[in-house]
């Protein structure tokens, strides 16, 4: 069974520091570093990316973590420790928006091809690789009859009592989408964000939320401790406590469905490997793989025909849940960071 | 008899290296740069000075000296008792009341802060027990608040105030207090009146230095905090980690470090630093 999957901007609470300097051999022509999230994460992309890449190309793949942060203070520092980012879109626009990134070279595709990718997934400085969603999550055991169905009802604290947790800002986006869609916002009608309104709408839930979550890790561990009966949660990571058995059930009502990108930095020190490992990492047999192990939605089209109805039945993006959800739009919070985060900060020290 | 001077200078010389190549050179180089993105003279001092009286800096630095102050507390009224305890006790006693003391201290503060998450959580240990023997009915929220927080970071810092109060002690000299009870003073006065005030410098020590450890705490009240528990080191992450704001976080992180010194040169007027933990 694969252990949880870190998608958010930071694997752990303290880890940040902890990024190994890669020593580049001679032969680097041959090497590609990649940035990704580590852990499981790594095993399973080496499987089923990595491994094939270096089969068809000879050009090997090394992993490293980094927080946007860091690859920020890197860029500024003109350091080339990486060849390719994986990391959520949000971050890479914000490296797009510094410089530090080269264009997707769409027309060089070989084994990939740019019409199967999911127009909400194709930039010119990056490329989505997979789809996760923030979803509703209930406790079975707390809730056995009715289930909050919407966020509106995930927010009617005294219909469905019991405690229940957000993603914090640490996390990356604090939940303000759910909280206008709670308060009445269509979801089309999301952008721009009435700050103002959601936080309003964050103080009605907030007397029950004991703790909003940071890491993909906590919001896992609160639900599995039972220490919230509701959340929303990244799909991915409910859905491996569901698998061992935990007493948990997915609201696909209304999800928010977020993007896993790939972008090259300018500073990479082999672009050219680097744009055919995104060009390979693209097609569709690629992706199937960790689209399997991850339950995340892969960005290619073609890739969910090739995927077994019981994982689209767990999984964002593809035909089953794509009209139930919208797609966050990253512009917005990128526009809008230093904003939020104070509104944020003022918020919670109330 | 005193260090030829040339000699201890030299003595200094790695440590001081050290302290500036890794500490001060990188410090004044970010404080340097994030600062100068504010804009040029004045303009950097009126928007520092903007930041650093902002709402959401105020209130975290009332939160941070609250749960500071009231650890600094906690860990003296534990300390103290102990401390003394440990000054009395001998053999295997006092090396196990040693080891108790020492061993969270050689462990990680992560490792320390979970722990505490396992038994307060509503399904952990603690509630488990309470409803098991019936004294509670549903499971009572012991985690993710105030309280929480003191409780983590008093085990945290507890060793810190525990040795320097057990060095202040130790250099206590027992005959004074055999002579106080000689001429009839009752215990309670043999305390307050010799045994404490010779402790005193121990007290100070001990609370300042855990006080100026407590202000900085980052991962404790991150992890067993309530939303409103953000200490200026959660606040100052996340203008780095979220905002990716390095001005502002370098201004928060310059008020920090004032307040730090300022706690810092109390402690090494009142406290004599040789006296308190004698090598």
């Amino acid at each position: 069974m694969t252990k949880p999957i870190v998608t958010g901007r930071r694997a752990v609470i303290a880890g940040a520091l902890a990024t190994p300097f890669i020593w580049r051999p001679a032969r680097a022509a041959q090497q590609l570093v990649i940035r990704t999230t580590g852990g499981v994460y790594d095993d399973i992309m080496r499987r089923s990316v990595y491994d094939g890449f270096t089969k068809a190309t000879g050009i090997e793949v090394v992993t490293a973590a980094a927080t946007m942060s860091k690859l920020i203070a890197m860029y500024k520092a003109g350091g080339a420790e990486f060849d390719i980012i994986d990391t959520g879109d949000s971050g890479l626009l914000n490296l797009e928006r510094l410089g530090a990134l080269l264009p997707i070279d769409y027309a060089s595709w070989k084994y990939g091809n740019p019409d199967e990718i999911i127009k909400e997934l194709k930039f010119p400085y990056r490329v989505g690789s997979y789809v996760y969603a923030t979803v509703s999550t209930y406790n079975k055991q707390a809730f056995p009859d009715k289930h909050p169905s919407n966020w509106a009802e995930f927010w009617d604290i005294k219909a469905f009592p019991g405690p229940r947790s957000l993603p914090d800002m640490g996390s990356g986006q604090p939940p303000l989408e759910l909280a206008l869609i709670a308060d009445g916002v269509a979801p089309d009608k999301l952008y721009p964000i009435d700050l103002d309104r959601a936080f309003k709408s964050l103080t009605r839930i907030r007397p029950a939320v004991p703790k909003f979550w940071d890491t993909g890790a906590l919001s896992a561990q609160m639900l599995s401790d039972k220490e919230v009966v509701l959340s929303a949660v990244w799909n991915g990571r409910v859905q491996t406590l569901i698998d061992k058995g935990a007493p948990l059930a997915i609201e696909w009502n209304q999800n928010m469905i977020q993007v896993q990108a790939y972008g090259v930095p300018k500073l990479s020190s082999n672009p050219k490997g680097a744009q055919l490992f995104v060009d390979y990492a693209s097609q569709a047999s690629a992706q199937v793989g960790y689209a399997k192990e991850l339950r995340y939605g892969p960005s290619n089209t073609k890739a969910y025909a090739m995927l077994p109805q019981d994982l689209l039945d767990i999984m964002p993006g593809g035909p089953k849940y794509r009209d139930l959800g919208f797609y966050q739009k990253i512009d917005w919070w990128e526009d809008n960071r230093d904003r939020v985060t104070k509104a944020w900060s003022n918020w919670v020290l109330g | 008899m005193p260090l030829p001077r040339l000699l201890a200078w030299l003595l200094l010389l790695p440590s001081a290296l050290l302290l500036g190549l890794v500490f001060l050179l990188p410090l004044g180089w970010f404080l340097g740069n994030a600062l100068g993105e504010l804009g040029s003279g004045s303009e950097i001092l009126s928007e520092a000075l903007a930041i650093a009286g902002s709402r959401a800096m105020q209130r975290s630095m009332l939160v941070t000296g609250e749960i500071s102050l009231a650890t600094t507390l906690c860990c003296l009224a534990i300390g103290y008792p102990l401390a003394f305890a440990l000054t009395r006790a001998k053999g295997l006693m006092f090396r196990l009341v040693i080891a108790s003391v020492l061993l969270p201290y050689f462990t990680s503060v992560i490792v320390r802060t979970y722990a505490w998450m396992v038994l307060l959580g509503r399904t952990g240990v603690v509630n488990n027990a309470l409803q098991a023997i019936g004294v509670t009915q549903g499971p009572l929220s012991l985690l993710y608040n105030r309280g929480s927080v003191i409780l983590g970071m008093t085990y945290v810092l507890l060793p810190y105030m525990v040795l320097t109060l057990f060095s202040a002690m130790r250099s206590v000299d027992m005959r004074l207090l055999q002579a106080a009870a000689g001429m009839g003073a009752s215990g309670a006065r043999i305390f307050l009146r010799v045994f404490l005030p010779l402790t005193l410098h121990g007290v100070i020590a001990g609370s300042l230095l855990v006080f100026i450890l407590a202000i900085g705490f980052f991962i404790t009240p991150a992890l067993m905090g309530a939303p409103e528990d953000m200490m200026v080191g959660m606040l100052i992450e996340r203008q780095v980690e979220q905002a990716n704001n390095w001005p502002v976080a370098a201004v928060m992180s310059l008020v920090l470090l004032a307040v730090t010194m300022v706690v810092y040169a109390v402690y090494s007027r009142f406290a004599d630093i040789r006296r308190a933990n004698p090598a």
